[in-house]
């Protein structure tokens, strides 16, 4: 048996390791008879030859360094897995809508909680920003391309691998079960100490998981920081720096801080999983844990939520009418987020019986913290008073997203008050905190973007009315959902357990609805996007928000802009649809079937 | 800069190596981590190759067999490492020794037949 | 002399991390006169550690991106954020400038300063 495994293991990968070299032998050869198309070119670089083309279908995907390209797959990633973490959470919440043990068993609503929350913050949050920043980043700051295009590509595909890993538990993979350590992964549960079940391999292979996304997360920020700083076109000073590229900016440098933390925290789990170290068995070491896990949690829910400020800062203002107010101001508070989010960790300790000096000092910190976001808030909001407000579809998610923050900072507030936290922690009003910010604000960010340019990289309008449906549709559905959740925290309900005493079950019932309004919203989302990306109308004006009229157009328009002329004198309607597939020069798309054939 | 759109499709804006690297490293991981040789050493090896091959691409190295022979002198001792200290995981560090191995005799191979072929092109 | 980076439109900028800092500040105070749990230098040490280490690396981070910013505002033409790149767009420094002429009665040196470089 077990040497047939190996057998069966070596030719498997045998198999694999010829069929790879033999894919590469032609790719390579499909290259040395490309033209050298690049004429001038090659004699000024360094390069030992250029192809200025992309092989078309599958292989192009797959071969791509083009930031575009790269935004464009990261996008496709982000909204995979927000289904997933979405139909998983669906599954939780109908079998919340009863106290008892209903639809899925206790074991398997812990393997959903714990897949869900990871699945959202490693798989669609960071990916969904790093959509929008590969694809923007580049042409709001005039630069050709990433510093590191192929580090930017790897970055990407170490993701697939990572969520196969993270997901390996559910798949019918014999003797694997899903982790059921909650996100946070705290010992010594998660090291497999007592009588569970959390020793079996689907731990590992989810923890593998999560340190794949942080390693693709850390080679992604270091190329943003050397592109931000290294690419900008001369013109682009940081006085002239768009504040999107300041968040992702700042992002990258918590990511830096950060995420290696979160790699090693994890090795060393995982050395202590399999290779019998202590480095979380030993007294403290169930705080050791909690301390390097939170000194990376808490500035990651800041990298989840600068780039969509970022966001927000950037698309509000342009249906406002209006530039953003007190610009500096929010540079400056995002600077101060992110050097102030590594000084507040210890907030989810604090009912740890940590030292109560050290709590105060965290609680201080998180205070302070709480002034730059409030800050931002008030510069919104005074953008848009008196503004010539335009309601479309991404204006209205900005103002969402608003609403929704001021919520969930507010209790965040609340919560970073000892006392107040003593009571409420581990409840539902944590659960409500939080979603407020990740899906009421973050997730409505993603949509604001990807509505306000889903001309850019469709080429394409989506239909307005099916937008507007999918923004109440979440709207109604988040605050119905979240703000139950958090009156269920005040009543004392439990976080994370699939059953509850009979007294909190109307307001679960009304979370539950909350959540299916949402799903619904979510899948006219869908039905659009794709509907509209195929068939929508096409967009012929490289200024399809009018943004000119009050001079507020940004580079990135003018490149489509730009983009859209030359599509038009190169020749006729087919190749614009070329061009909009993923934002390539026309002709080249051309050329490249030709080759490839 | 009033460059024609789409410049940045001027760069080489294809490359076969990303995915291979990053199918390399996780794969590698599984074998390493749950002692499965043939994962851990066919891992290895679409990892340095790729790694090789995305270096040779860029131009930060100029000879294949001199960066393939670096990759397998550090596979060689981080094996070493793990067969034959305290550490004493006799079969990874096997496993590891093994890949840097045969990643060494796979770049002699192309060295020696592929790329002449390649250049008579 | 030498052009002031720090101008009073930079520092009116700046004031908004000097809030908290002046909170942070305010606490390291107040735990030096209220502290009922009592003196014990490792832990009291770590406390302050944790209060004056953000201090010190936001009051930093402050100055140099106010520098950064300030000193490219000098040096270069400013557009507005995002705009130096799309064509006819305006600088700023014009709409600028002759705000600040016309707001300052007494003409110091920076408005000086000011309307010899939009001229
Ligand atoms: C206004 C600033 C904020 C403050 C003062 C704050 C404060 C807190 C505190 C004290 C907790 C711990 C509650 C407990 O477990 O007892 C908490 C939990 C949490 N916060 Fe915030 N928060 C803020 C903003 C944010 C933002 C922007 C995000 C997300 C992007 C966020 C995401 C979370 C998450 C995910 C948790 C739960 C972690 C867990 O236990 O699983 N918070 N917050
Ligand atoms: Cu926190």
């Amino acid at each position: 048996m077990e040497v047939n495994g190996q057998l069966a293991l070596t030719v498997l990968m045998g198999v694999f390791l010829i069929a790879v070299a033999a894919w590469l032998a032609r790719v390579e050869d499909w290259r040395s008879y490309t033209p050298l198309a690049g004429g001038g070119t090659v004699g000024g670089t360094a390069e030992q030859y250029v192809s200025e083309e992309k092989p078309s279908g599958v292989i192009r995907w797959l071969t791509t360094v083009d930031h575009k390209d790269i935004g464009m797959l990261y996008g496709a990633y982000a909204l995979i897995a927000f289904a997933v973490g979405g139909l998983m959470v669906v599954l939780m919440r109908i079998e919340l809508a009863d106290p008892s043990m209903t639809l899925i068993s206790n074991t398997f609503y812990n393997s959903l909680l714990t897949s869900h929350g990871i699945t959202m913050l490693f798989l669609f949050g960071t990916p969904i920003i790093a959509a929008f920043s590969n694809y923007f980043i580049p042409l709001l700051i005039g630069a050709d391309d990433m510093a590191f295009p192929r580090i930017n590509a790897i970055a990407f595909w170490l993701l697939p691998p990572a969520a196969l890993l993270i997901w390996a538990g559910f798949f019918p993979i014999p003797d694997v079960i899903p982790a059921q350590t909650a996100w946070t992964m705290y010992t010594p549960l998660s090291a497999g100490v007592g009588s569970g079940n959390q020793v079996n391999a689907g731990v590992d292979l989810m923890l593998l998981g999560l340190h794949l996304s942080g390693v693709s997360a850390t080679m992604g920020a270091i190329n943003f920081i050397a592109t931000i700083f290294t690419e900008r076109d001369e013109k682009v000073s940081w006085a002239n720096l768009d504040i999107f590229s300041w968040t992702i900016l700042t992002q990258s440098g918590l990511i830096l801080f950060a995420f290696p933390l979160l790699g090693s925290a994890i090795a060393m789990l995982l050395l202590d999983r399999n290779f019998g170290t202590m480095f979380f068995s030993v007294d403290g070491g169930a705080i050791l844990w909690q301390h390097l896990f939170w000194f990376f949690g808490h500035p990651e829910v800041y990298i989840l939520v600068l780039p969509p400020m970022g966001i927000v800062s950037l698309v509000l203002p342009r249906f406002a009418g209006r530039r953003l107010f007190g610009f500096k101001f929010v540079v400056y508070s995002t600077l101060a987020i992110g050097v102030l989010s590594f000084g507040v960790w210890a907030h989810h300790m604090f009912a740890t019986g940590i030292d109560p000096r050290l709590r105060a000092s965290f609680m201080a910190v998180s205070l302070a913290i709480a002034i730059p976001s409030a800050v931002k808030t008030f510069n919104w909001i005074t953008t848009m008073w008196n503004g010539k407000i335009r309601l479309t579809t991404p204006m209205l998610f900005c103002i969402g997203f608003v609403s929704n923050f001021i919520i969930g900072g507010v209790t965040g507030v609340f919560l970073a008050s000892i006392p107040v936290d003593l009571v409420l922690h581990d409840t539902y009003y944590v659960v409500g905190h939080f979603h407020y910010i990740v899906m009421g604000a973050i997730a409505f960010a993603g949509f604001a973007g990807l509505y306000y340019w889903f001309p850019i990289y469709t080429g394409r309008m989506y239909q307005v009315t099916l937008g507007k449906w999918h923004f109440w549709l979440s709207m109604v559905g988040t605050n119905l959902t979240f703000f139950a959740m958090i009156l269920l925290g005040y009543g004392g309900m439990p976080r994370r357990y699939a059953t509850y005493l009979p007294q909190f079950a109307t307001l679960h019932q009304v979370a539950t609805v909350g959540a299916l309004i949402l799903l619904v919203g979510q899948i006219i989302f869908v039905w659009n996007f794709a509907q509209s990306w195929l068939e929508g109308r096409e967009v012929e004006d490289g200024d399809p928000w009018d943004l000119a009229d009050d001079d507020l157009t940004t580079a990135e328009w003018t490149w489509f802009e730009r983009k859209l002329e030359t599509a038009v004198t190169d020749g006729g309607e087919d190749e614009t649809e070329l061009a909009t597939d993923g934002g390539q020069a026309v002709d080249d798309a051309d050329a490249d079937s030709a080759d490839d054939a | 800069m009033d460059e024609a759109p789409g410049l940045s499709d001027q760069y080489r804006t294809a490359s076969p190596w990303p995915v291979f690297i990053a199918l390399g490293i996780p794969i590698s991981e599984l074998g390493l981590l749950f002692d499965l040789f043939p994962l851990a050493v066919g891992g290895l090896l679409l990892f340095g190759g790729s790694v090789v091959g995305i270096l040779k691409e860029s131009g930060y190295v100029t000879s294949t067999i001199r960066a393939v022979t670096a990759l397998a002198v550090i596979f060689l001792a981080f094996g070493a490492w793990l067969a034959f200290t305290d550490i004493a995981l006799v079969t990874r560090g096997y496993a590891v020794i093994a890949a840097a191995i045969l990643l060494a005799v796979g770049g002699v191979v192309f060295e020696l037949f592929v790329r002449e072929q390649r250049q008579t092109f | 002399m030498a052009t002031k980076t720090f101008d009073k439109d930079t520092i009116l900028d700046l004031t908004v991390n000097m809030v908290p800092l002046a909170i942070i500040l305010f606490f390291v105070v107040a735990f030096t006169f209220v502290n009922p749990f009592g003196f014990e230098s490792l832990t009291s040490g770590l406390q302050y550690t944790l209060l004056i280490a953000p201090f010190v690396l936001l009051a930093a981070l402050t100055y140099l991106s106010g520098k950064a910013i300030a000193g490219s505002e000098k040096e270069g033409t400013v557009y507005a954020p995002g705009q130096a790149t799309v064509p006819g767009a305006k600088p700023l420094h014009e709409e600028e400038g002759e705000e600040a002429a016309e707001l300052e009665e007494s003409p110091d040196d920076d408005t000086v300063e000011a309307a010899d470089e939009t001229a």
